[in-house]
């Protein structure tokens, strides 16, 4: 079969999908009328453009990252199902889940692949390290040319001063974590569904 | 195989779309026909619509029943491709769903249609949506109840379909309006079209209850320019603009005050101008009463008007509704103090319970990178406010850690403060001495008589206050780079010491007022033995002093007048503010404008680069204009007695001072080197504001308790005292038991232990507030959270009843809420 494009959605896919991101049935049918919102072209698959076109994304200075997260390698067009594996990081996290079972392999919406999804969008190369560069990089991004570059320099210093323990000057993902343990990532990060 | 497939798909997809199209372009040629038809007389019509009617129905079945092919095709292809028995059982349940779907249109197009039937047999020509349940059978009343339900369900469950947008979008819309067509018209009985009504008020309701608060947020006025400025020159600038809009609005309450109460009922009901010697131009007056000299020093007919004190007369009651002029004279100029403590106490109350969360320190500079960015900005130019404010804030944030990493040579800081001390005091009492020698002079100078001197001279001591106001600030500034303070702290030093400057030219001032009201009593005396010899003068030779003389008609302009200090005090307050507003207006277009463009286009021709040397471009100095609104607000809370003039002059003054800076700020000003974050609370600046409230209320109530008003001006002449209007209030329009009632409450052996009282009860609320707020800190400690959204949620907010600007603007404000 490959990847084939459907354009409605049939109850077995939405079954699979249910079974590999733990997303409701409801919650799947939402997010497919929203992917079919945003697929103009009418075959199946989002590109960049797509996605370009969310106001919210085109003036986010991540958001040619973020847009990346959803594309697998190598590849310019995302499916339902690639487009539902990315978003599986946002969905809530219930109460119950928590409790559920401690000894299955860790549901794709934890807390902790929550922020490895964040910590990708500032690792670039892939080594498991925000390194000065990286951050720097981010901080162009942030500020444009307001700021002259020893400060910022020194601002990607400072950064890495708080966060890094291990002393190697990059912020590994262990570090990432403590920095952000007192941010409440599980509400801010998921999706709000408006039942 | 799959291509062939799909390529088969592809070909019945595209049918099918093309099919519901036609269906769309049907239902609407259908809806407009109906509408023809209704409009159109019966008789020759008949047969066409009837022929009309006949091809349309068949059209429609036709479409049906392709419909219902095409999905039981597909059913069967379904059941082809997938194996297995379970997958069956999901296909029933689609095809149900179109089966459903597909009665329930079945339904309404019959019902339809017999309606239409029905009208045709009784010739109805007029509005063709109007049903007659009456006309339907009860079997066609429950189908179209069964109808309206399937559709009412429909609605419900449209959110869960798995259909693109569109498709919702339209079947959305076409089950609304046939559902609100049909369901007034099935309540039962009268209540129908009441059911209807009510089902219809109620939406309107709900949707003019979020256009409202749509519109407050938008009401509240200049909010988007504050914001702007905010982003790019910070949290201090803007609080000044943010003070200054909250004065704007405490000054026009007191405008609404003094106008509605005081000047309106003046100008409508008391006795008009002329009739009266003291509402008229003196004969000696009136050939220079319309130059525009005299106007704007606020002489001539603007002196004699409903601006100041001196029109207004001392009759107890004026016009129909017996309204009581000098009461409320004198009761507005106590509310108007007493409404302002209460406003300024309260708004220091509640910024003090909302005063800064405790910064948690350990991760500030990651925080600000991880997390600054708002990801529900959809707008560019708000993006572009982000930036700005992204890029502040860290600045902020550098200086923060800069300012603690600071290397402290203590003693060496100490002398250097001590120091910078001691310049400022010599730098006071320099000004206090030079206000105290003008002000003598100016004295020497109105003995002398005014017209012998220059311009200067006549004015030397409002230009001197305003010049000393201007420069001693940037002396002060000078000396506060020895002090070398965080700059927080010094903005609050600098502060205060402007405080004090202003504060000294404030009671010089006063007190050189205060001579002048001594000059003008003693000039009354005086008149007043002049005008028992005048009136003498005129009944001499015609009748005897002791009896009553026929009234000799005299032009009021020709009677000599007492002069009347009231008035003169009125006139200063205004001739002051005017003077400082020009003042202010003026260094603002020279200082800041002028200087902008002369850097900005002398730089191509200059030898150095005047943007980065001297003179380079202004900062915006918050400082001085924070302490110029408040002493403008000062000068108005002491003036407004005398001149009910001066809160309107201030409500039009603060007007054009907030769009002026505004534009000013963001086109001839660039942000501060040293960006800092503004106290939390705005209560340094609220405590200063009660302060000078407190000083300015002191020398209005010393002269309305000690010195006794002109005798043939204002609305208490005649009187002892001004509060003696009360005390005649009293008496004449209260009933007796209330006076006796007032004497006791009055006896100081009720009002020392009510005040005793009054203490305990402020010590034991303090201590309580203590503790609620230490638990208060506790609590938050457990519940940090700093905001981080993502964009995706965008992806499932689908409300697209939903107003998304509020969403916008809501979220937007959000990180600035949780800052």
């Amino acid at each position: 079969m490959g990847s084939r494009a459907s354009t409605l959605l049939r109850e077995e896919e939405i079954e699979e999908i249910k079974k590999e991101t733990g997303f409701s049935h409801s919650q799947i049918t939402r997010l497919y009328s929203r992917f079919t919102s945003l697929d103009k072209g009418e075959n199946g698959t989002l590109s960049r453009e797509d996605f370009q076109r969310i106001p919210e994304l085109a003036i986010n200075p991540l958001g040619d990252r973020i847009i990346n997260a959803f594309f697998p390698e190598g590849e310019d067009q995302v499916n339902f199902r690639g487009f539902m594996r990315t978003l599986a990081h946002f969905r809530p996290i219930e109460d119950n889940e928590k409790s559920r079972n401690p000894t299955a392999s860790e549901p794709l919406n934890s807390r902790t692949n929550k922020l490895l999804f964040a910590f990708r969008l500032y690792d670039l190369d892939r080594d498991d390290k925000i390194s000065r560069d990286e951050l720097l990089q981010v901080l162009r991004m942030m500020v444009g040319v307001n700021i002259s570059d020893e400060q910022l320099g020194s601002i990607a210093d400072r950064t890495i001063q708080e966060a890094d323990t291990n002393g190697d000057s990059s912020i590994s993902f262990n570090e990432f974590i403590k920095v952000l343990e007192k941010v409440d990532v599980e509400q801010k990060m998921s999706i709000r569904f408006l039942h | 195989d799959d291509e062939v497939f799909s390529s088969n798909e592809g070909h019945e997809r595209e049918r099918h779309r093309g099919r519901r199209r036609d269906g769309d372009g049907e239902k609407k040629k259908r809806k407009k026909r109906r509408r023809k038809e209704a409009h159109r007389a019966e008789e020759g019509e008949d047969e066409v619509q009837t022929r009309h009617e006949r091809r349309e129905r068949e059209k429609r079945k036709r479409a049906k029943n392709d419909l219902e092919t095409k999905g039981r095709e597909r059913e069967e292809e379904e059941e082809q491709v997938q194996t297995g028995s379970g997958k069956v059982a999901k296909t029933k349940k689609n095809t149900k769903n179109e089966k459903t779907r597909r009665r329930a249109e079945e339904g309404e197009v019959e019902v339809e249609e017999r309606i239409e039937k029905r009208k045709k047999k009784h010739g109805s020509d007029n509005k063709d949506e109007e049903v007659r349940p009456e006309r339907l059978t009860p079997e066609e009343l429950e189908k179209l109840k069964e109808a309206v339900d399937e559709r009412k369900k429909l609605i419900q469950s449209l959110r869960g379909k798995p259909w693109p947008m569109k498709k919702k979008l339209v079947t959305l819309r076409e089950s609304q309006e046939f559902v609100e067509k049909y369901e007034g018209a099935l309540g039962k009985g009268k209540g129908r079209k009441l059911y209807a009504y009510k089902v219809m008020m109620t939406k309107k309701c709900m949707k003019f209850q979020r256009d409202f608060e749509n519109f407050k947020t938008a009401c509240i006025p200049w909010e988007m320019k504050i914001k702007e400025i905010e982003s790019h020159f910070g949290s201090s600038v803007a609080s000044y603009f943010i003070f200054l809009r909250w004065m704007y609005g405490i000054n026009m309450i007191l405008f609404g005050l003094t106008f509605g109460l005081v000047m309106v009922p003046e100008a409508l009901m008391g006795r008009p101008y002329g009739s009266m010697p003291r509402k008229t131009v003196p004969r000696g007056e009136e050939t220079s009463a319309m130059d525009f000299a005299v106007l704007w020093d606020f002489g001539g007919y603007a002196q004699y008007s409903v601006l100041f004190y001196g029109f207004y007369n001392n009759q107890r009651a004026i016009g129909w509704l017996k309204f009581r002029m000098p009461l409320s004279y004198f009761l507005v100029g106590v509310g108007t103090v007493a409404y302002s403590y209460m406003v300024v106490i309260r708004t220091m109350a509640r910024n003090a319970n909302e005063s800064g969360v405790g910064d948690d320190n350990s991760f500030n500079f990651s925080w600000k990178m991880f997390t600054s960015w708002d990801y529900l900005i959809g707008n560019p130019e708000t993006a572009d406010n982000k930036f700005a404010s992204i890029t502040t804030s860290f600045k902020e944030a550098i200086l923060e850690e800069q300012e603690s990493h600071k290397d402290d040579n203590i003693h060496l800081t100490r002398f250097l403060r001590v120091l910078a001390n001691f310049l400022v005091l010599c730098c006071l009492a320099g000004s206090g001495y030079l206000i105290y020698f003008v002000v003598r002079r100016s004295q020497k100078f109105a003995l002398d008589g005014l017209e012998n001197h220059t311009w200067w001279e006549r004015n030397e001591v409002n230009m001197v206050m305003s010049l000393l106001g201007m420069f001693c600030p940037m002396l002060f500034d000078v000396i506060s780079t020895l002090e070398n303070y965080h700059p927080r702290v010094a903005l609050q030093w600098q502060l205060g010491r402007i405080f004090a400057l202003f504060l000294g030219n404030l009671y010089t001032f006063i007190i050189a007022l205060m001579d002048e009201i001594n000059i003008k009593r003693e000039e009354e005396k005086i008149i007043k033995f002049n005008i028992t010899m005048w009136e003498a003068s005129l009944y001499n030779g015609t009748v005897s002093e002791n009896s009553t003389a026929p009234s000799i008609t005299i032009n009021p302009a020709d009677v000599p007048r007492g002069p009347c200090w009231e008035t003169m005090v009125g006139q200063e307050f205004v001739r002051l503010i005017i003077s400082d507003t020009m003042t202010t207006y003026i260094t603002l277009l020279i200082g800041d404008f002028l200087r902008a463009v002369l850097v900005r286009f002398l730089n191509y021709c200059w030898c150095w680069d005047l943007e980065a040397g001297f003179p380079s471009y202004s900062e915006f100095d918050v400082s001085g204009n924070v302490l110029g609104l408040i002493f403008n607000q000062g000068m108005i809370w002491m003036g407004a007695f005398y001149a009910p003039c001066l809160p309107a002059l201030n409500v039009l003054r603060l007007h054009v001072s907030m769009y002026l800076q505004c534009w000013a700020v963001m086109c001839c000003n660039v942000p501060q080197e040293r960006v800092f974050k503004a106290s939390g609370s705005n209560n340094f600046y609220m405590a200063m504001l009660l302060v000078i409230l407190f000083l300015s209320t002191l020398p209005a109530i010393y002269t309305i308790v000690t010195i006794p008003p002109s005798f043939d001006c204002g609305p208490f002449s005649g009187k002892n005292r001004m509060f003696d209007v009360i005390h005649e209030t009293l008496e004449s329009d209260f009933p007796a038991w209330f006076s006796k009632v007032f004497s006791y409450a009055s006896n100081p052996g009720l009002v020392l232990p009510f005040i005793l009282l009054m203490v305990l009860a402020i010590y034991y609320l303090q201590s309580t507030s203590k503790s609620y707020r230490e638990a208060n800190v506790e609590l938050k400690k457990k519940l940090q959270t700093v905001t981080f959204h993502l964009a995706l949620v965008y992806f499932c907010t689908f409300e697209y009843t939903l107003n998304k600007n509020i969403n916008a603007t809501l979220l937007f404000l959000l990180p600035f809420f949780m800052r």
